[in-house]
Formats: C-alpha cells, sequence, structure tokens
C-alpha cells in the first residue's frame, strides 16, 4: 500500500529524513517509534503533503500512485489521514462542517453523490458516541478550547468519519490519561480491516499494549535504525533508544 | 455677511465649498455655521501631513469644484438594490435621505415610538434645539469634514428617543447626483433620552451614475442609561467618495455598541470619536473593512475616557484583497481624573492579495493613573498551519481559503444583535470576497 524508498527530507535548510525506507502492506498496523527530534513527525507530514518541506531524495507510492505529486487535499482524498500531533485551533469554521466538507470532498472524488445532511448527522453521532465525546463538540469551532485529549479524540473521530485506508497517526497518545488512551486505541481498532492499514508514530510503548503493532521501526537520526515486530517495543521500553544507536554501531 | 479671509492658494474645491457657503441664507444656526466654515477655509482640506490621513491622499478631489447634489422628489427615487437589513415585519420602518434631504411622509413624525423630525422643520419650531447638537469648531484634522458639514448642511434628520424600543429603525441615505460634481452633507442627530433604548442602522447606498461626495455626519447623544445600537453600513459604487464622521457623547451608566461596515465605495474615510463623559458609561465599537478592487477605506476611532468608571471596546477586522488598500487608526485617550477607566484595541488584518495593504495603529494616550488599558494589532496572510490542516482532510484550496476568511469576520458578525442585518451584512461581505460562491454553501 505504502513503500517509501530513500525518502531525504530539508526543513528550513536542514536535513531532517536521511533515507527513509519502509513498506506497509494493506492489512498492517506499523508503529514508528524514535527519540525526540528523530525525524518521526516530519515524515508523517511529509506524507501528508506538508509543503514547506523539502524532498531532496527518493520516491514514495501510495496504492501505486505516485504520492510525492499530489498536492495535500489530494492524498487526503485517495485515502491518506493525518492524525496531528498538535491539531490546530480554527475558530469560526464548525468542527462539523469540517468534517462534512471533508466527507464530502472524499465522496466526490470517489464519483459518489453528497451526504445526505440528516444521515450525516446520525453517522457523526454515532461516532462520537464511540469516543465517548459530548454532543456539544458539534456546535464548537474546530478544536476551539478542546483540551489536549478532546483535540486526539477529534482526530480519532474524523479519522473513523473519513475511513481513510491509510491512517498515520502523529503521536495520538501523548497527553491523554488511561481512560482517553483506551478510547483512542479502540477507536483505531475499529479501523482495523484487511483493506487499511495504520501507521502509529509514537515515543511511548503503552500506547502497543492497546493496538498491537505486526511491525515496529525505530526512527533516530533521520534513519530507520531497527525493524521488528511488537516485541522490539517492549525492549526499546527496558532498554531505551541508547541501545539501539549503540548496537548499531557495533 | 462677515469677512472670511480668502486663500489664494485654495484648491479648486475649497473654492466651490466657499462659493456654495456664500450662497447660503443665513439661518438660526448661522454664528457656529460661521465659525465652522472660517476654521474650514484656514485649515484647507487635510493632507497626508494631517495625523489622521497619512495614508489618504485627497489631491484629486481638491483639484475638482463641487455644486449642492440635487433635491430629488419621491417620484425620481427608486428603491435601489439596498441589502435588506431589516426582516419583513410590518413594524421594520425605513427613512429615506436622498442627498442628505429626508423626504418624511406626514405619518413619519413618530415611527415605533421614535420621534421624527427634518431639521428645517426644527430650524423653524425650536432652533436652541440643534444647538444643543452643534460640535464647537476644532481644528483636530480628523474633523476636518465635519467643519464643512456643519457650515454647509441643507437638512437632515432629528430623532428622539424616549422610551425603550424594541424595532430597529432604518435610514436609508441614497446619494443621487445629476453629475459628476455633486456633494451632498448630510446630518442625523440621535437623541436618546434618559433610560431609553434602540437600535437605529444607517446605511448608505448610491443610485444612478453620478455618485455625488458625501460628507455625513451623525451626532449621538445618549442620556444617563440610555442603550443604543447604531450601524453604519457603506454600501456604494466603486466611484464613490464618503466622508462620515459619527460623533457619540455618552453621560452617566449608558452603553453604546456601534458597528462600522465599509463593504463599497471607493474612497470611504469613517471616523468615530466617542467622548465617554460621565461615570459609568460604555462603548463597544466594531469595524468591519472590506478593501477589494482598488478600493480604499481609512477609518479612525478616537474615544477619550473622560471620566471615572467608563469602559471602552474597539474590534476591528480589516481584509484586502487586489489592489486595495485598508487602513484603522485607532486611539484611546483617558484624561486626567477618569480613573479605573477600562479599554481594549484589537485590531486584525488578514491580507489576501501580495498587492493589497492594510495599515493599523492602535494608539494610547493617558493622563490618569489606575486604568486598564490594552490594545494589540496584527495583520498577516491565512494561516498556513490552519490551511494545512484543512488540506490534510481533503478540502480543495480555494475552499479552505474562503472557510478561513469567513471565520476571521465571525467575531464582529456574532456581535450584531440584529439578525436581518447580520444575515444581510454577511451575504454582502462574501459576495465581495474571493470565492464567493463558496463561502454562500457554509452560512
Amino acid at each position: 500500500m505504502l513503500e517509501i524508498i530513500d525518502l531525504t527530507v530539508r526543513v528550513a535548510g536542514k536535513e531532517i529524513l536521511k533515507g527513509v525506507n519502509l513498506k506497509v502492506n494493506a492489512g498492517e498496523v506499523h508503529a514508528i517509534m524514535g527519540p525526540n527530534g528523530s525525524g518521526k513527525s516530519t515524515l508523517a507530514q511529509v506524507l501528508a503533503g506538508r509543503e514547506d518541506y523539502e524532498v531532496t531524495r527518493g520516491s514514495v507510492s501510495f496504492e501505486g500512485r505516485d504520492l510525492l505529486a499530489l498536492p495535500a487535499e489530494e492524498r487526503a482524498r485517495a485515502g491518506l489521514f493525518l492524525g496531528f500531533q498538535y491539531p490546530v485551533e480554527i475558530p469560526g469554521v464548525n468542527n462539523v462542517y469540517l468534517l462534512k466538507a471533508a466527507l464530502n470532498a472524499k465522496r466526490k472524488a470517489a464519483g459518489e453523490p453528497e451526504v445526505d445532511a440528516y444521515e450525516f448527522l446520525a453517522l457523526i453521532k454515532q461516532k462520537m458516541k464511540f469516543m465517548q465525546m459530548s454532543e456539544a463538540f458539534l456546535t464548537r469551532g474546530v478544536n476551539e478550547g478542546f483540551s489536549g485529549g478532546e483535540k486526539k479524540r477529534n482526530e480519532v473521530l474524523q479519522m473513523l468519519v473519513l475511513e481513510p485506508k491509510l491512517a498515520i497517526l502523529d503521536e495520538t497518545d501523548s497527553g491523554l490519561d488511561i481512560d482517553a488512551l483506551k478510547v483512542v486505541s479502540m477507536g483505531v481498532n475499529s479501523l482495523r480491516d484487511p483493506q487499511r492499514a495504520v501507521v502509529l508514530v509514537t515515543h511511548y510503548q503503552r500506547l502497543l499494549d492497546y493496538v498491537i503493532p505486526d511491525q515496529v521501526h525505530v526512527l533516530t537520526g533521520g534513519r530507520i535504525a531497527k525493524s521488528g515486530d511488537k516485541s522490539l517495543a517492549q525492549e526499546l521500553e527496558r532498554r531505551g533508544y541508547d541501545w539501539v544507536l549503540e548496537s548499531r554501531v557495533a | 455677511m462677515s469677512a472670511v479671509r480668502q486663500t489664494t492658494s485654495a484648491s479648486p474645491a475649497v473654492r466651490s465649498f466657499e462659493a456654495q457657503w456664500r450662497a447660503r441664507p443665513a439661518d438660526a444656526w448661522w454664528p457656529a455655521r460661521e465659525q465652522a466654515m472660517q476654521r474650514f477655509l484656514k485649515l484647507g482640506l487635510p493632507s497626508p501631513r494631517d495625523e489622521t490621513w497619512r495614508y489618504t491622499d485627497l489631491r484629486a478631489l481638491a483639484a475638482q469644484s463641487f455644486v449642492d447634489a440635487p433635491r430629488k422628489a419621491r417620484a425620481e427615487v427608486r428603491p435601489s438594490p439596498a441589502l435588506a437589513l431589516l426582516d419583513g415585519s410590518p413594524r421594520a420602518a425605513t427613512l429615506l435621505l436622498v442627498n442628505g434631504h429626508p423626504l418624511l411622509n406626514a405619518d413619519d413624525a413618530k415611527i415605533n415610538g421614535i420621534e421624527i423630525s427634518s431639521i428645517r422643520d426644527i430650524a423653524r419650531l425650536d432652533p436652541s434645539l440643534l444647538l444643543r447638537f452643534l460640535p464647537p469648531a476644532s481644528d483636530a484634522d480628523q474633523r476636518r469634514w465635519v467643519l464643512l458639514n456643519t457650515a454647509l448642511f441643507l437638512d437632515g434628520l432629528y430623532l428622539k428617543i424616549t422610551t425603550q424600543l424594541a424595532t430597529p429603525l432604518l435610514i436609508l441615505h441614497v446619494s443621487a447626483g445629476d453629475g459628476a460634481n455633486d456633494a451632498a452633507h448630510p446630518r442625523v442627530i440621535i437623541d436618546a433620552c434618559v433610560g431609553s433604548s434602540a437600535t437605529i442602522i444607517e446605511q448608505y447606498v448610491a443610485q444612478g451614475e453620478h455618485t455625488p461626495l458625501n460628507n455625513s455626519n451623525t451626532h449621538i447623544a445618549l442620556a444617563r442609561d440610555a442603550r443604543l445600537e447604531h450601524y453604519r453600513v457603506f454600501a456604494t459604487g466603486p466611484g464613490a467618495t464618503h466622508f462620515d464622521s459619527l460623533d457619540i457623547h455618552q453621560d452617566r451608566g449608558s452603553q453604546c455598541k456601534q458597528f462600522t461596515i465599509a463593504l463599497g465605495g471607493g474612497l470611504v474615510r469613517a471616523t468615530l470619536e466617542g467622548n465617554l463623559r460621565e461615570r459609568g458609561a460604555s462603548l463597544d465599537s466594531y469595524s468591519l473593512l472590506v478593501g477589494h478592487e482598488n478600493r480604499h477605506v481609512d477609518c479612525v476611532n478616537i474615544v477619550t475616557h473622560g471620566a471615572p468608571d467608563t469602559r471602552s471596546r474597539q474590534t476591528a477586522r480589516a481584509i484586502a484583497s487586489d489592489f486595495s488598500r485598508v487602513i484603522f487608526n485607532s486611539k484611546v485617550i483617558v484624561n486626567a481624573g477618569a480613573v479605573n477607566s477600562d479599554s481594549r484595541q484589537s485590531c486584525r488584518g488578514l491580507l489576501l492579495s501580495a498587492t493589497a495593504e492594510i495599515d493599523t495603529r492602535p494608539q494610547l494616550e493617558i493622563h490618569a493613573d489606575e486604568v486598564k488599558c490594552a490594545h494589540g494589532a496584527t495583520t498577516g496572510r491565512l494561516d498556513p498551519d490552519m490551511l494545512f490542516y484543512m488540506l490534510s482532510r481533503g478540502l480543495d484550496r480555494a475552499t479552505a481559503q474562503s472557510l478561513l476568511v469567513y471565520a476571521f469576520l465571525a467575531d464582529v458578525l456574532t456581535g450584531m444583535s440584529v439578525t436581518a442585518a447580520r444575515s444581510a451584512i454577511e451575504n454582502a461581505l462574501i459576495s465581495q470576497l474571493p470565492d464567493s460562491q463558496l463561502l454562500r454553501k457554509f452560512r
């Protein structure tokens, strides 16, 4: 589904990703772990189409298409979703309006008719209930005045409504208490499906207790330094990221 | 007629205003008018050297000669495509002023509890009344056109509010010239008596191909505990030049909510001077300034806290696209003794093209201790993080941008309590923004 080859990216003149290689097949859940500043968020943002990040080398294909040639909105419509680490507040733009516009953009791209207003409301209420969100969110501005945890739930809510083929969740677990973490994990697990894939970018192992990954990768210094199964995450938790660096040198 | 110093260097515009003035018959207010004209002739038209005129150059206007815009009969005035600022309820009332001359019906003397007279009638029946509302001549540069209005106004409206009124009143100012050099000097006086409350909307529109130079003045006096929601909406065409001055004087405990909406006009200069002259007076001013094409919108707000425990809020949102220029100058003055004054100035500008310009300048002048005065001004382009967030959800760029523009305006729009006015203004705003078709869908 997703194949990243030798991806090299500069941000503000500084090389952050230095040749990343990654292959994610449909039906798989991958976790990308790594210390702060290793390039995890840059990778997530560049896949979603952030413009001020300069790709200097490498390629990314998504379902056989050249992902890097598509603008951000077309990537989204093709089925890619980024759950932001720091979802931005957009006062004055209604939360539900954005969601409806997003869903309709996707449907339009797929040649489907726009969603019926009543059906949409029913759908969103059902998903909000699942995510244990108050209906008060319906009338508020996008992420406006939301707590950190509420913003993350809202990201997962959007993901559930848009049903992407590939979801990239950038530290969606950070800043969550244990109850919220369970709700968010439940949301992610509900999307697991042989047709879809999920990439979890995370700093900590605890999310992986709830969303069991098929593969775990350690990103450090702009490269994937180590890959393995879920036991790699547990080992990292025990031994720290320095261990990966040392074992690479050795 | 007393001698007025004829300045040989006077511009054609100033000379033509003087000629109009000389042709005026003396009336009950002649001393005040004469004083105003003398000041005007001495000072001349403002220039970019004057502090509040830094960004607005009147040289082209100065080279023109002006004549009085004609009085029109009701039959000549066709309802122009004015914004529907009132709902269709039978109690909704509109007063018509054409080139500053009111067209009143016999039953307009009292509408929805507002006593209404033409200023000409006041001159006949009670000239001393108006003297209370004629501003003293001032050399301040922001009051230059007020001097001219005082000297030259031919007629206008006097509204007296004595009770608490639920239905808004609309004053529709129609500019309808016979030639390119017409000038009108409309004057409106709103006299809000003790404990009264009302909503008054003034809308400026144009009819026909010639739009007179419009030099309007509205004087609002709020007596003790009076409440007023006032709108001025500029919706003339790209050829229109409009100088509007709004003076608000507030007594003890009075509250005024004021909306200034600049949607049209080639050159619009809108001045607001708020005078919180007694304890507990409170003024909320909202400005929505939209520049597009090559229009020029220059807004000046000066609020003086003249008594203790007074409060003011100034909220301005400026948007400039194409080659337009939008200016917002605001100033808060706290006089000595006005302790516990509380003021806030917030101006946000949004640039939608590289060729547009927004200038904002919030200022404070404080002569008292124990005051709370905050001010802030920011101007920028659409927030790239917000834009990327929406793009990453699949929205196309034009929709995402339009949504952000719309959101930018929401702060001011949501403050409006007249639903019909809000929705009409929203509609009109949207139609002047890029991607208006898309924006309509958000409402």
